[in-house]
């Protein structure tokens, strides 16, 4: 059982120009104290070809976290665009919101980005090198994905084991193979018809 | 009213419904899946060592039984959780099964090395074990679910072999003989469950009455995913569904009534049986079915429960007439509270959804943000309560001021410690000074006030920002294939954490992504640091100048909010009936001084002129006039009087530092440690009192006049009577040590001075003790913890106001959340509650606060009638009611805080007559009051 779990994630200041730092207010629920801080991390997809291009915008501790219902905003800046592959910078792409306890990751909340002009002229004729001063980024945040991982929230006595249970998960090095746990495996699907998410239940 | 859960992280929880909060739904689900009920875990009940395999609740809820695949089983008080009561050690295998006997003797066991085991509850010691049956088994199942019989004749245990076939075994309570068995399943048997319900015959119409004997019901599930349904009265199954599931049925749970039969299996779904009373025939009541229990086993052990209690012979007329006329009360306020409910709802939700804007607004302002030593962010979360109700605490664990009515007056405390720095104008790192509240690189963009920054951000973007038709199209958003794994794969590298010992192959290729995500890290890292620098120095001295402004302007406007308190009894004196310029002036020097080892309290400059109100109703004003220059050069100082219209004036020879009025009194502190009193009539009462040195704060209640001097020395007198209340009493022992700051002061109408300090403490003195006593910690996590929501008699009963509730400052909601807040155990939430109420009534008794006492001793009989303390309600009820035969030696004070304590005895009375168990205490008291009476 989670000791930790996700009450709801606000995007705040949603839609906003490209190089405006991002804003989310979150809001958690602990069942029981934490002896350690929540690592909270931001992190920009940049390119979906190939995680090389992930940049992770910031990571904050949280804490001290007693039991009880907690909210914080977290913000970070805007990704670095130099960093981006230019051929990816207009269009879709995922911003991840992760948080981890002891190192081990338990929820990982996805939102669909899209970075579009606004002008609609530029948006008929984009100019060959992107103008990140003019892109507009509307992150999707009526439909927030969230996987949910089973994590050891006890102190270290087999915190090895643990990690070794999910070292499956955590070995499988491309992008594109198939997702760890089942059911997650959800195929490229239009936002519109996405199923309910299948992940609360895990 | 509570549900148990066992899981494969060793640990068994307890929930409670929480009735207050709405369905709600899980973030990131669709919206139209909302969990109907929601269940708040209350204990989290740690034991076992492995995988909780199953948990069962005892008849009567005394008990709660779990095992695991530690291969124990352990029996939880479940009065007192977390309190384990035995551990039954004696499996050799992991043990997958448990039952209670219906009548509470045994309870048994069913375990993976092929034996079931029977305990008695007398003694918690092995009464038998039982392996014939089981000697022929082969292979595992997941579950083994064996169940008692309600009758408790026959104990029906999980997985069996006869002659090769599986079977579930019968075991006759009578000798634990194993002689029948229910057969037909092609695989393993998993869970067996028995109706609760006892059935008899349905009687046709005409046939004869003949007695027919009662038989009981029982569904048995297989690892061959059928189910098949038995009656003890029939020799064949009443039904067999097979191929139910895709795999094994794993758990069974029958409906309460009887008809209903819920079965879960591995493959993940649930299946629902719908009985008639055709085919099970007529349900027993539950009085027939004790008495069945009763015939049989004697009387049950079942322990006296509350709803047995509710059966004791009422042994006293009185308490009958208390009963019936508490339950009309009770009746009658239902009904008024009905008719209250519809404004009164809408009036909080208005109140509470203000609040929570408030919050959410200010959020990334207020939120306290630090640096950890290797220099990452750590944000300390806001603590909140229940969002969904709009019901919100003041935050516990940070104090972050937030606008409620008592907490008006504390403001001032909170803002001091921010101005320290910046006004000191000490030459402070601007990193360090100040955890910075929010990101650094935001303040360069920030030039408007803090107030309205917010909204100028908002309205900065929103001429950048096209109307969002076109922006939310998500129609025009593709989502590729890639990103699905990236929603749901774990993160490969998480730099800070430890390094892994690889044993798998991918180990290694694993380790080193995790050093190139190591090697990106600090460049980011760097370059936003980089980025805040550059800012930073820009605009250093603008923001700081500014920041300094708004301080000012935010401190006065809270204090301006903490003034409309008009409480005709006391007047909470928060340093702010005078000019601001004085008043900034002050804080100041407070803030300034009072580390030094040498207590240093700060001193009112003189000034030209000044006026002070002393109170709007009647309206009362004190105006002074320094240095008015009369006849011959000689400098006079002129105090002027208005009271509702009526003025009076008087002249002093020296200049007028401070002054502060009562509607008795008027006093004025003036250099050379001057201190004169006039009545309200401007007649001196006194001549000059010489203080032991100059004056820092004076203040008046009453007729009584409290001087605060700068050496930290404290002096109460009662001038009507001409005593001393408080001599020359030094601050030291409460503010010694630490750089703490007086943040209010308050002057009780009884003369007893009390102390706010900027730590959160409050301290009164007590003149009859000579003592400092502590009335009131911010800290305190006794506040915390306490829950006393059912002593309290109706919602806005904590609304009490006076000196007590000043000093305190709490929102009206405390006490009542802990509950929700924190999963304390029952014993510890009693004990904390405990403690909190008596420190309570004993805070008010030491201020003198009789309408306070009255409250909280009230709340406190109310609790512990409520859990059931005697003792200590005993004592009370013997102190309250004194000796009822006059003797002469008796040291018994007939009142308290000016209060009659046999009246206030008669008013318990009631409240300890609500509980049955305490009627001997009641009968008791009531009689010697009419003795009493009598007399």
């Amino acid at each position: 059982m989670a000791k930790v779990s996700v009450l709801n994630v606000a995007v705040l200041e949603n839609p906003s120009p490209f190089h405006s730092p991002f804003r989310f207010e979150i809001s958690f629920e602990c069942s029981e104290a934490l002896a350690d801080d929540l690592e909270w991390k931001i992190i920009y997809v940049g390119s979906a070809e190939s995680e090389e291009f992930d940049q992770i915008l910031d990571s904050v501790l949280v804490g001290p976290v007693p039991a009880g219902r907690h909210m914080f905003v977290f913000q970070a800046d805007a990704p670095n665009p130099s960093l981006i592959p230019e051929t990816d910078a207009v269009g879709v792409t995922v911003v991840l919101i992760t948080c981890t306890y002891h190192g081990q990751e338990f929820i990982r909340v996805g939102y669909y980005v899209n970075n579009e002009y606004p002008n609609p002229e530029l948006r008929e004729n984009p100019p060959p090198k992107p103008d990140f001063s003019q892109l507009q980024r509307n992150i999707l945040a009526s439909n927030p994905r969230v996987t949910r991982f089973h994590i050891n929230w006890d102190n270290n006595t087999d915190r090895l084991e643990a990690i070794e249970n999910h070292d499956p998960a955590l070995g499988c090095s491309f992008p594109l193979s198939c997702t760890p746990i089942k059911g997650l495996g959800l195929p490229g699907c239009i936002p519109g018809l996405l199923p309910e998410n299948s992940m609360d239940c895990i | 009213m509570y549900l148990a859960s066992g899981g494969d992280d060793k640990l068994i929880m307890v929930w409670k419904r929480a009735t207050y909060i709405g369905p709600s739904t899980v973030f990131g689900s669709s919206g139209k899946l909302a969990n109907v009920e929601q269940w708040r875990c209350v204990s989290i009940l740690r034991s076992h060592s492995g995988d909780v395999m199953d948990v069962a609740w005892s008849p009567h809820d005394a008990w709660l039984a779990s095992c695991s695949v530690d291969n124990t089983v352990v029996i939880w008080n479940a009065m007192k959780f977390p309190e384990i009561l035995a551990t039954l050690r004696g499996h050799s295998g992991l043990v997958k099964g448990l039952t209670w006997d219906p009548v509470g003797k045994y309870i048994a066991s069913q375990a993976d090395d092929r034996s079931l085991k029977v305990w008695r509850t007398l003694d918690w010691q092995l009464e038998t074990s039982i392996t014939k049956p089981f000697d022929e088994c082969g292979g595992t199942t997941h579950v083994l679910r064996l169940s008692w019989s309600p009758d408790g004749h026959y104990l029906v245990s999980a997985h069996a072999m006869n002659n090769s076939g599986p079977t579930a075994q019968i075991i006759e309570r009578e000798g634990w003989k194993t002689n029948m068995d229910f057969v037909g399943h092609r695989k393993a048997v998993t869970v067996v469950k028995f109706n609760p319900k006892i059935f008899k015959k349905k009687q046709k119409n005409g046939s004869s009455a003949k007695p027919s004997c009662p038989y009981c019901c029982c569904a048995v599930g297989s690892k061959d995913r059928s189910l098949s349904v038995w009656l003890t009265c029939l020799k064949r199954p009443l039904v067999v569904i097979h191929e139910l599931f895709d795999k094994s049925i794993m758990d069974i749970s029958w409906t309460l009534n009887g008809l209903g039969i819920l079965v879960c299996s591995m493959d993940g779904s649930v299946a629902f049986l719908d009985f008639s009373q055709d085919e099970l025939g007529d349900p027993l009541s539950e009085e027939e079915k004790s008495r069945i229990h009763q015939s049989t086993y004697g009387k049950s052990l079942a322990i006296m429960t509350e709803t047995q209690l509710s059966t004791a012979v009422i042994e006293n007329p009185e308490m009958l007439k208390y009963q019936r006329r508490q339950q009309q009360q009770q009746l009658d306020q239902k009904g008024s509270a009905a008719r209250e409910t519809g404004s009164a709802t809408s009036v909080t939700g208005v109140v509470n959804g203000e609040s929570l804007e408030d919050i959410r607004k200010n959020l990334l302002k207020k939120q306290v943000e630090t640096r950890t030593a290797d220099g990452r962010r750590r944000i300390t979360p806001l603590c909140i309560a229940q969002l969904d109700t709009g019901d919100f605490s003041t935050a516990f664990f940070n104090s972050i001021p937030l606008s409620g009515s008592l907490a008006g007056t504390m403001l001032t405390s909170h803002s001091s410690p921010q101005l320290l720095p910046l006004d000191s104008s000490t030459p402070v790192p601007f990193g360090t000074s100040k955890p910075s509240t929010e990101p650094v690189a935001a303040t360069g963009t920030r030039p408007a006030g803090d107030s309205v920054s917010k909204d100028s951000v908002n309205a900065a973007s929103a001429p950048a920002a096209p109307s969002p038709s076109i922006l939310t199209t998500p129609s025009k958003i593709e989502p590729m294939k890639a990103f699905d794994s990236r929603f749901t794969e774990r993160s490969k590298a998480t730099p800070g954490a430890p390094a892994l010992v690889g044993l798998t192959p991918t180990a290694m290729e694993r380790l080193k992504e995790q050093s190139l995500v190591k090697e990106l890290r600090p460049r980011d890292v760097l370059e936003s640091s980089s980025d805040s620098d550059e800012k930073v120095p820009v605009t250093k001295p603008s923001s700081l100048s500014k920041r300094k402004l708004e301080l000012e302007v935010e401190t006065v406007e809270k204090k301006k909010k903490g003034r409309p308190r008009k409480d005709s009894r006391l007047m909470p004196m928060s340093l702010s009936v005078q000019s601001p310029a004085a008043l900034t002036a002050e804080k100041d020097a407070v803030c300034l001084s009072v580390p030094a080892a040498a207590l240093k309290l700060p001193m009112p400059g003189p000034q030209r002129a000044f006026t002070l109100q002393v109170s709007s109703d009647p309206s009362m004003y004190i105006e002074v006039e320094n240095e008015v220059t009369a006849v011959g050069g000689i400098k006079l100082s002129r105090l002027k009087c208005s009271r509702e219209g009526k003025e009076w004036e008087t002249v002093l020879t020296s200049r007028i530092l401070t002054a502060a009025g009562s509607c008795d009194v008027v006093c004025v502190a003036c250099e050379k440690r001057m201190l004169s009193v006039f009545s309200t009539c401007g007649r001196r009462l006194l001549p000059p009192i010489l203080l032991p040195s100059p004056i820092s704060t004076l203040h008046c209640t009453g007729s009584y006049v409290m001087a605060l001097t700068a050496t930290a020395t404290l002096s109460v007198w009662d001038v009507h009577r001409q005593i001393v209340v408080v001599k020359e009493e030094s601050l030291h022992s409460i503010l010694a040590g630490s750089d703490m700051t007086v943040s209010q002061i308050l002057l009780t109408q009884h003369g007893i001075p009390v102390m706010n300090l900027s730590d959160g403490k409050a301290y009164c003195f007590n003149p009859s003790l000579s003592a400092w006593n502590l009335v009131s910690d911010k800290q305190d996590s006794l506040a915390q913890c306490a829950d006393f929501r059912s002593s309290l008699p109706s919602q806005d009963a904590m609304l009490c106001s006076g000196p007590l509730a000043i000093v305190q400052g709490r929102a009206s909601t405390s006490g009542r959340q802990a509950a929700r807040l924190f999963s304390v155990p029952h014993m510890v939430q009693q004990e904390t509650t405990l403690a909190y109420l008596e420190s309570q009534v004993a805070a008010a008794l030491t201020l003198r606060s009789s309408h306070e006492y009255r409250h909280w001793l009230l709340l406190y009989v109310r609790y512990l009638v409520n859990e059931g303390f005697e003792y200590r309600l005993r004592e009370i009820c013997k102190d309250l009611l004194g000796p009822v035969h006059s003797s002469t030696g008796s040291q018994w004070e007939s009142t308290v805080v000016g209060l009659r304590k046999r009246d206030l005895l008669k008013e318990l009375l009631p409240v300890i007559g609500q509980n049955l168990r305490f009627q001997r205490l009641f009968t008791e008291c009531q009689e010697q009051l009419d003795i009493l009476r009598d007399k």
